[in-house]
C-alpha cells in the first residue's frame, strides 16, 4: 500500500540575512580601506649595495638643498624648470653623469622628492642622496 | 463601491534590486580600496611625477610632520624601531620597507630612518609618494 504524504509547502529562503551580511561586509570595506593612490620611489637601489660598479661616472653634479627647499647647483639657486633644463643638458653631454643631492636636515620631504623627481625627468640614472651626520 | 485589489507580493522585487545595489557597492569598494594599516596621525605623502606603482606587501613606516613614527599602523618610538624591524626582517629577508613620510616632515627625521633600514639589511626601501599630473 502506498501512502501519499501531503506535499509540504516549498520553504522560501529568506533573503534578509544575506542582505545583512552584505551590508556588514560593505560597511567593513568602506571603513577599513584607504583610497589614496600611492606610488613609490626607490630610496635604496639594489645595485648600490654591491661593491664596484660596471661603469664609472664621468662627472658629478652636486645639488644642495637648502632649508627653504630651494635647490642650489654650482652656487646658483634654481627653480624646478631651470634645474630640469640644466640637468637635461648635462645628461645630453655626458649620460653617465652622477647627480648627488646634499639636503639640509631642515628641508621638507616634498622638496627632496621634487628634486629627485626633476632629476629623473631629466634622464638622470645615477642619483644619490647624501646625509651629513653630526660628529660624536 | 469598494474595489478589492489583489494582494501584491510585498517585497520580492524590491529586495532583489537592493541586493543588486549593495553587491555592486561591495565589489566597487573591494576593488578600489587598499587594506593597508593606517597611521594614527595625519600622513600626506609628497607628490611626484615619476613614481612607480607600488605593489602590495611589505611593511609601512609612517612619519608624521612632527617626526612621530608608526610601524604598520601602531605608534612606535625610535628606540624600539630597530628591534622591531630586525625581527620582521628575520622572518622575511626580502621584505620591502615603505617609508611613508608626511610631505612636510623634515629630512632630519626621514633620512636617518632610510639609512637605518639599509643598515639593518633591508634591500628594498622605497619612499611612498602620490602621483602628480605632469604639468
Amino acid at each position: 500500500m502506498m501512502i501519499n504524504r501531503p506535499a509540504r509547502p516549498r520553504a522560501l529562503i529568506s533573503l534578509v540575512p544575506m542582505i545583512d551580511v552584505m551590508l556588514i561586509l560593505l560597511v567593513f570595506f568602506m571603513v577599513t580601506s584607504t583610497y589614496l593612490n600611492l606610488d613609490m620611489i626607490p630610496a635604496v637601489k639594489p645595485s648600490e649595495g654591491t661593491a664596484g660598479s660596471p661603469q664609472t661616472p664621468a662627472g658629478t653634479l652636486m645639488i644642495r638643498l637648502g632649508a627653504d627647499g630651494v635647490p642650489v647647483l654650482r652656487g646658483t639657486a634654481l627653480d624646478r624648470e631651470t634645474l630640469r633644463t640644466t640637468l637635461s643638458a648635462a645628461m645630453a653631454e655626458e649620460p653617465l653623469t652622477q647627480v648627488v643631492i646634499l639636503p639640509s636636515g631642515a628641508a621638507q620631504t616634498q622638496a627632496l622628492i621634487t628634486v629627485m623627481d626633476t632629476a629623473a625627468l631629466a634622464g638622470v640614472t645615477r642619483l644619490r642622496v647624501l646625509r651629513l651626520e653630526a660628529a660624536p | 463601491m469598494k474595489l478589492n485589489r489583489p494582494a501584491r507580493n510585498p517585497h520580492s522585487e524590491t529586495i532583489i534590486a537592493l541586493i543588486d545595489v549593495v553587491f555592486f557597492l561591495l565589489v566597487f569598494f573591494m576593488l578600489i580600496g587598499r587594506m593597508d594599516a593606517t597611521a594614527p596621525f595625519d600622513v600626506r605623502p609628497a607628490t611626484a611625477v615619476t613614481g612607480r606603482d607600488m605593489p602590495a606587501g611589505g611593511i609601512t613606516l609612517a612619519i608624521s610632520a612632527t617626526g612621530d613614527l608608526a610601524l604598520d599602523g601602531k605608534e612606535i618610538t625610535r628606540g624600539a624601531l630597530s628591534p622591531a624591524l630586525s625581527a620582521l626582517l628575520e622572518n622575511d629577508p626580502e621584505l620591502r620597507l615603505r617609508i611613508n613620510a608626511h610631505r612636510a616632515a623634515e629630512l632630519r627625521n626621514v633620512l636617518p630612518l632610510v639609512a637605518q633600514g639599509e643598515a639593518l639589511g633591508f634591500r628594498n626601501v622605497v619612499l611612498v609618494v602620490t602621483p602628480e599630473t605632469d604639468g
